[in-house]
């Protein structure tokens, strides 16, 4: 597994003083913490705009909801469950807007589907990723870039150990499939 | 097998993308974000530990059902065997603190599961049914529905308010709407109205007991998944 980008016992540490009303805390909390977001959000391969507005919504949730946090307990687990039910949340959303447009309007281009033209290049390996199905490809972004453990993947994902092992083999099933298939050399030039 | 890429192989793309250059949030939307969460900035008390939580929940389920059995007419209590009165409050005790736990895990965002939620209820809700079906007389009452639904009624009225308090004491928490929400926040109001229930009922028949306790149970449970769904999809609008 990748190591840590962030120490979590700092992370816990900017999060007590948080709760404690430190602004210098916060601020270093949301740029420490951003990045990571954007990335979870950003690989389900929606517009940098839409990963923008997910990551504001995601942060007033965490703001909402600080009082939750416990220091004696892992942040990054703490953090990426609100992410997740932020994400499905916004999806659900987008759906519903979706069925409605077809509805009313009958319209059949659907509203926020990835924009090629807004959206970052990916490299082949990028593709992979983001074909991979949703639940995978969560788990291999808390599993290696947040460089969380199997059981706080379970708590971050409301689920047992057990699923997010099948989850991640399933991951690297596909992976590995579409890399005999020579999909995704792209992902060598890194 | 040429060309099958090795484990070493995936594991390499994997850290070279997983170690990517990092998106960085935009340095105004940083500030913007910093600027508007700092206005409502204050001191916040975190929760108390999950085990603090079990015990309120606990506690405040235990004085109620005390309290509504002290109400009611004590008609099944005494009606019943020790092995029934003993059964029966197990179980239910059991379903309780199975679902108290499920609930303060639902208030913590990252917490995680021991058991999931459906297999707990399934297992709950499987010992109700087969601790009525062995404990008590199948015998068909006389009047089964002018006999059963005073029960169904009376579970109810003790169940709604009950998980009206679980939501009360679960909403300090982050909640996340969901149809496994609903079912939680009533699951356990569930065993306190079927206790209480079973104490006053003096038809001590398996079918009366299966369908006018068990069933209403269930039916109150599915209802809670229903206002959950329906809360998932009010957020999401």
């Amino acid at each position: 597994m990748n190591g840590k980008p962030i120490d979590d016992s700092e992370l816990r540490d900017l999060m007590t003083r948080y709760q404690r009303a430190d602004a210098a805390a916060l601020d270093e909390l949301v740029r420490r913490v951003s990045p990571l977001l954007l990335r979870y959000f950003a690989c389900t391969r929606i517009s940098p705009q839409d990963a923008d507005d997910l990551l504001q919504d995601c942060w007033i949730r965490i703001h909402r909801s600080r009082h939750t946090y416990r220091s004696s307990e892992p942040m990054m687990p703490w953090i990426y469950a609100i992410a997740r039910h932020t994400r499905l949340d916004a999806y659900r959303k987008r759906r519903r807007m979706e069925a409605r447009e077809v509805l009313v309007a009958g319209v059949p281009e659907v509203l926020h589907q990835a924009a090629p033209d807004t959206a970052p290049e990916e490299s082949g390996f990028d593709r992979l990723i983001a074909d991979l199905p949703e639940s995978q490809r969560e788990t291999l972004v808390m599993l290696k870039v947040a460089g969380m453990s199997l059981e706080e993947v379970a708590g971050a994902t409301s689920s047992t150990v057990g699923a997010v092992k099948q989850r991640a083999h399933r991951a690297y099933e596909t992976l590995r499939r579409a890399l005999r298939k020579g999909r995704g050399d792209g992902g060598l030039s890194h | 097998m040429a060309g099958y890429p090795t484990e070493a192989e995936l594991e390499r793309r994997l850290d070279a993308w997983a170690e990517a250059d990092p998106i960085e949030a935009r340095a105004e939307l940083q500030r913007e974000l910093s600027r508007a969460l700092g206005a409502s900035l204050k001191l916040v008390k975190p929760l108390p530990s999950n085990r603090a939580l079990v015990l309120q929940f606990l506690l405040a389920f235990a004085a109620c059902a005390a309290v509504v059995i002290a109400i009611l007419d004590k008609v099944g209590i005494h009606a019943m065997t020790v092995a029934q009165v003993g059964g029966m409050t197990a179980i239910l005790a059991s379903g309780g603190v199975f679902f108290s736990l499920d609930l303060v895990s639902r208030m913590i965002p990252g917490n995680r599961i021991e058991l999931p939620f459906l297999f707990g209820l399934a297992l709950v809700l499987l010992g109700v049914a087969a601790a009525i079906a062995l404990l008590f007389p199948w015998r068909m009452p006389a009047a089964f529905v002018a006999e059963g639904w005073p029960c169904a009624v009376l579970e109810l009225a003790i169940a709604i308010p009950a998980a009206a308090m679980a939501w009360a004491m679960a909403r300090r928490g982050a909640l996340f709407a969901s149809p496994g929400l609903g079912a939680a926040l009533l699951a356990p109001a569930v065993c306190l109205a079927l206790m209480a229930d079973q104490a006053q009922c003096m038809f001590l028949q398996a079918p009366h007991l299966l369908l006018w306790h068990g069933g209403t149970a269930a039916g109150l449970i599915a209802a809670g998944a229903v206002i959950g769904r329906i809360m998932t999809r009010r957020r999401s609008l």
